[in-house]
């Protein structure tokens, strides 16, 4: 059992309060996922940056004369040893993880692109709230996570949303089993691929680069992923400019859309739509074994079932 | 004059709390104002009263209830009236899976559409769906009723033992051991009084789905109908 929530704004507003919205849907999901909670949220757009998480602080003069020589600069600091900082010269998103990883063997990227910008740490919204004053930031599409762990370790590496390693600007966020996880994780690390948690949900965003390095579009490998994944999935991606569902072939997992001319919202139960959007539209559970991308440009809809 | 209940600010213990109380000082109609999709509302209800939601509900409204008589002016979501044993559940808008499982009698009218497994494992009662249904729905009905004035989700009425099955729309699927039939002039009359009970606009004609019977007993001879049925 976990939440998850997802809003896209179509009226392309720049001040769009996004993060509150994400948020309110996200408190009555907390009792789903009382382990850890994070949202991915996409606006403002221009230089690429990214959020690390290191394995110990490192002071703020060695870590900026660090960051310095793998061609970032460091920009701000949070608790817990998570750090903000800009790319200085264009790159490779996976040479960069290749580079940190050999300076930081235990860091890892947590999402890195123009307009990601996620946080997630151990405990419930209000903490996240508390800790990243979510409710204050704007942007035009996101997503969100409560985790209830039940194979893997609870830390903010195991939290979700997850950022698709690689994949600049592309996040996931899951409810339910991958049980054919072990199985797809060895055929992905025999090709090549690093993992970074021991959680089945990092899988789908592994899998969506798999398949969109061998030439699928991002809707076609959502749609794969229907035959490819086994257990009890509902998942969402977010893009720079989209925003997904998936729903697992039995309908195992819950999952709620609301679609109006303004905004689409999805949630793992309807509370969290009528918590933080009311009450003037209605809502529906999408039918098993389907997917739909929206993107935020309306005349740009892909629109599949 | 009818007993309110505003969820604002309560736990939903509190609210089905405060409604059993309000059935005890005898109370005929209780209308509950900003349900916000709560869970579990309305569970268990064991009196002849009506009760109003005035907006979505989550999981299990009304689920083993006997003899209530619920509205709800929104949506519901899974397993509404679960395991109801007699009274009525009206939903406006659309039900999430699993409504009327496993219900051993009464009504549930659901305006809108059903998610998938709607209607299963009935063991009685009547369940209306005025728009379309998911797959699955009515999987190992034993007795009862589901009307489906919309189209009907892949594996319709699968493994049922008993019961029927009415489509007014396409059927996407038919589920194992299903036979197709026309309805008869009795089948007619008790649908048009249903739907006009209820005021929902029905199709003009029905498809009827009832169990085949073949998986009832095993038979080495039909055992190639077991294997298909897995």
């Amino acid at each position: 059992m976990c939440g998850i929530v997802g809003f896209l704004d179509k009226r392309e507003r720049a001040d769009f309060p996004l993060g509150r919205t994400l948020l309110d849907m996200m408190r009555p999901m907390a009792c789903r996922g009382p382990d850890s909670a994070g949202v991915a949220l996409f606006g403002g757009g221009g230089e690429e940056k990214l959020r690390l998480r290191l394995p110990v602080e490192i002071g703020r003069t060695a870590l900026s004369d660090a960051l310095h020589e793998e061609g970032l600069m460091l920009m701000q600091s949070h608790p817990g040893g998570v750090y903000d900082a800009r790319l200085v010269a264009e790159m490779e998103a996976t040479d960069l993880e290749e580079r940190l990883r050999r300076r930081w063997p235990d860091g890892e990227i947590l999402c890195l692109g123009e307009r990601i910008d996620a946080f997630k740490q151990v405990g419930s919204p209000d903490e996240l709230e508390a800790a990243y004053a979510i409710a204050a930031r704007t942007g035009t599409h996101g997503i969100g996570h409560t985790r209830m762990s039940t194979e893997s370790r609870v830390d903010l590496s195991h939290s979700q949303p997850f950022w698709a390693h690689g994949l600049p600007d592309v996040a996931t966020v899951h409810n339910g089993h991958i049980t054919n996880y072990h199985k797809l994780r060895r055929r992905f690390e025999q090709d090549g691929y690093r993992f970074f948690t021991d959680n089945d949900s990092e899988i789908i965003g592994v899998y969506l680069r798999d398949r969109l390095a061998a030439g699928r579009s991002l809707e076609g490998a959502m749609r794969s992923s229907l035959d490819d994944f086994d257990g009890s999935f509902c998942y969402l991606v977010a893009t720079k400019d989209q925003l997904g569902f998936v729903k697992d072939r039995y309908g195992f997992k819950p999952l709620m859309l609301a679609e109006t001319e303004d905004f689409v919202a999805l949630a793992t139960e309807e509370i969290a739509l009528r918590r933080a959007l009311g009450h003037d539209f209605s809502a529906s559970e999408p039918p098993p074994g389907t997917m739909k991308l929206w993107s935020i440009h309306a005349d740009n809809e892909e629109n599949t079932q | 004059m009818s007993f309110t209940i505003d969820c604002r600010d309560k736990s939903t213990r509190e609210i089905n709390r405060r409604m059993r109380e309000a059935i005890a000082e005898g109370h005929q109609r209780i209308e509950v104002l900003e349900p916000d999709a709560r869970h579990n509302l309305g569970v268990a209800l064991l009196s002849p009263v009506h009760v109003v939601f005035s907006g979505s509900v989550g999981y299990y409204c009304g689920g083993m209830m006997d003899g209530a008589h619920l509205e709800v002016r929104g949506s519901a979501g899974w397993g509404a009236a679960e395991s109801m044993l007699n009274g009525t559940l009206m939903i406006d808008g659309n039900a999430g899976s699993g409504a009327a499982a496993s219900i051993r009698g009464g009504t549930v009218v659901i305006r809108g559409d059903a998610a998938a497994r709607a209607g299963v494992s009935m063991k009685g009662g009547t369940l209306l769906i005025g728009g379309s249904c998911g797959y699955m729905a009515g999987f190992m009905m034993q007795k009862g009723r589901i009307v489906v004035c919309g189209d009907a989700g892949d594996a319709l009425a699968d493994s049922m033992y008993e019961g029927v099955v009415f489509v007014g729309g396409q059927i996407a699927g038919l589920g194992n051991d299903t036979v197709v039939e026309e309805p008869n002039a009795e089948d007619r009359a008790w649908l048009d009084e249903l739907l006009a009970t209820h005021r929902v606009q029905g199709p003009t004609s029905f498809r009827k789905v009832v169990s085949g019977r073949k998986l009832w007993n095993f038979d080495r001879k039909e055992l190639e109908v077991w294997k298909a049925a897995f």
